[in-house]
């Protein structure tokens, strides 16, 4: 599973980070998604799956399986 | 044509704090989109589905503001979600602005960094809890007093930078700026919110700390257009819906958890492993408005084969698109075993509540900390006998009697 994210479309709400706190970040003045790795960390898959489905902005992607 | 008479009032009445009212159900079998009258009296459309909720949350073509304010359709006598805010031209604009200048001090790392105090906070209402219940043995003591209402209080007087010992001030003027009733006296209130968060604005000028209302005012600095009325409002907004709604939810959360025995066993089993889920199921079910949230169409749009005009009133009911059966299986059951869960309790979008880490952050510490000190909390009343706030913009009830 590869990750993308939009830092133009996204609206720094954080939520990505409260579900996937390995795999996300938020920069600390913009406010906006950091991606830590292209992919999920340990354990993290299904908190990535409802990351993407979470985010206000649409700005998570993933592709592949 | 429909006549007035036939076209339904908001908010509709509902059994009991758990639950909504059917006439959303009702209304959303017909149509995604219906037409409604506002708690005003005013024409708006109401949206239930769970679709055409989060498509429009989205759409860039409805905002807050109006493009003719005073002739847009109001939707109650509360100073808050009342009708049109901000400017037509600039409002995108002011929007970014806002998100940008409030981003770093709701973001998920200052949230890590408060979650400890957060902690500390939920302990010390706590003790008051007991304190209570200690000092009139067998007798209900009532959860919003204790715990509800001061703990985010508590938290968002640290983040702005409001004085605590004021709370009986902004709680006072938060509740009757939200009265759907309130007419000239919601008004009035809001006038003298403003002024005392201008007042705050001063000292922050002249001796600023690192909270939220300081780093308004050295964005001000830097940003003539951003005015004192715009910042007195902002900052009014902020210490109003950062505590009302948290403070619901709290209430709300405990009555779902102890209205079943089996449930609460269940979370108080394990509360640690079950918060989070718990967490988003709580956000899901709790209702909150009665009206829902609240936009103008900026252009003619057309959804789900509704036309809707420009300047029209639009409803955007998250309680009912959170139940909407297409999305959510057995809508009505507390099941925090759902998943994906992706309710729409805080909107979504551009708009979507800049508080929503926050309110996660305070719901995921305070019940693991309720229940692993009271498991064998339970209500002092029956879920019926306990009133719902049908008048108030954030909803909520008036008292939440538990004993142990
Ligand atoms: S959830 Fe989306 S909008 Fe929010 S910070 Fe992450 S990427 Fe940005």
């Amino acid at each position: 599973m590869k990750i993308t994210a939009d830092t133009g479309s996204c609206v720094a709400s954080g939520q990505c980070v409260l579900l996937a706190p390995g795999t996300f970040d938020q920069d600390e003045d913009a406010g906006t998604v950091v991606l830590l790795a292209d992919e999920p960390a340990d354990g993290e898959e299904d908190a990535v799956r409802q990351a993407e489905l979470t985010c206000p902005a649409a700005a998570i992607r993933l592709s592949g399986a | 044509m429909t006549t007035t008479e036939e076209t339904p009032r908001l908010p509709f009445a509902r059994a009991n704090a758990l639950a909504i009212a059917p006439d959303y159900e009702a209304l959303r079998r017909q149509a995604p989109i219906s037409r409604v009258l506002s708690p005003a009296g005013d024409p708006a459309w109401l949206v239930t589905s769970y679709e055409e909720a989060k498509e429009i949350f989205r759409d860039k073509r409805f905002g807050r503001s109006h493009p003719a304010p005073e002739q847009a359709s109001r939707i109650s006598h509360a100073a808050v979600q009342d009708g049109p805010s901000g400017d037509f031209d600039t409002e995108e604009q002011e929007h970014k602005r806002m998100r940008r200048m409030l981003a770093p001090a709701f973001s998920a790392p200052r949230m890590r960094a408060l979650g400890d105090r957060i902690a500390e906070l939920t302990d010390r209402c706590l003790d008051d809890l007991q304190a209570a219940h200690d000092a009139h043995p067998g007798e209900p003591v009532d959860l919003t007093d204790f715990l509800a209402f001061p703990l985010p209080v508590l938290v968002i007087c640290e983040l702005l930078g409001v004085p605590y010992a004021d709370r009986e001030k902004f709680r006072g003027l938060s509740e009757r700026i939200a009265r759907m009733d309130g007419g000239e006296d919601a008004q009035a209130a809001m006038t003298e919110f403003k002024a005392y968060m201008t007042e705050l604005a001063d000292e922050k000028r002249a001796d600023p700390q690192p909270d939220v209302i300081s780093d308004m005012v050295a964005v001000q600095a830097d940003d003539p257009t951003f005015t004192d009325d715009d910042l007195a409002r902002m900052g009014a907004g902020l210490l109003f819906a950062g505590h009302e709604t948290t403070s619901t939810r709290i209430a709300m959360g405990t009555l779902f958890l102890l209205s079943d025995t089996a449930r609460r066993d269940r979370f108080a089993a394990d509360p640690h492993g079950e918060v989070n889920r718990t967490v988003e199921e709580i956000l899901r079910l709790t209702a909150t408005s009665g009206t829902g949230l609240l936009r103008y169409a900026h252009e003619d749009v057309e959804v789900a084969g509704t036309r809707i005009m420009r300047g029209d009133a639009v409803l955007i009911s998250s309680d009912a698109a959170n139940r909407d059966a297409t999305v959510f299986t057995d809508p009505d059951e507390f099941d925090p075993a759902r998943t994906p869960n992706v309710h729409l309790a805080f909107g979504t979008g551009a708009h979507v509540c800049i508080g929503a880490n926050l309110a996660r952050t305070e719901l995921r510490t305070v019940f693991p900390k309720l229940f692993g000190r009271f498991p064998g909390l339970r209500l002092a009343a029956g879920i019926d006998e306990i009133p719902v706030r049908v008048n108030r913009v954030a909803g909520g009830v008036d008292a939440v009697p538990v004993t142990w």
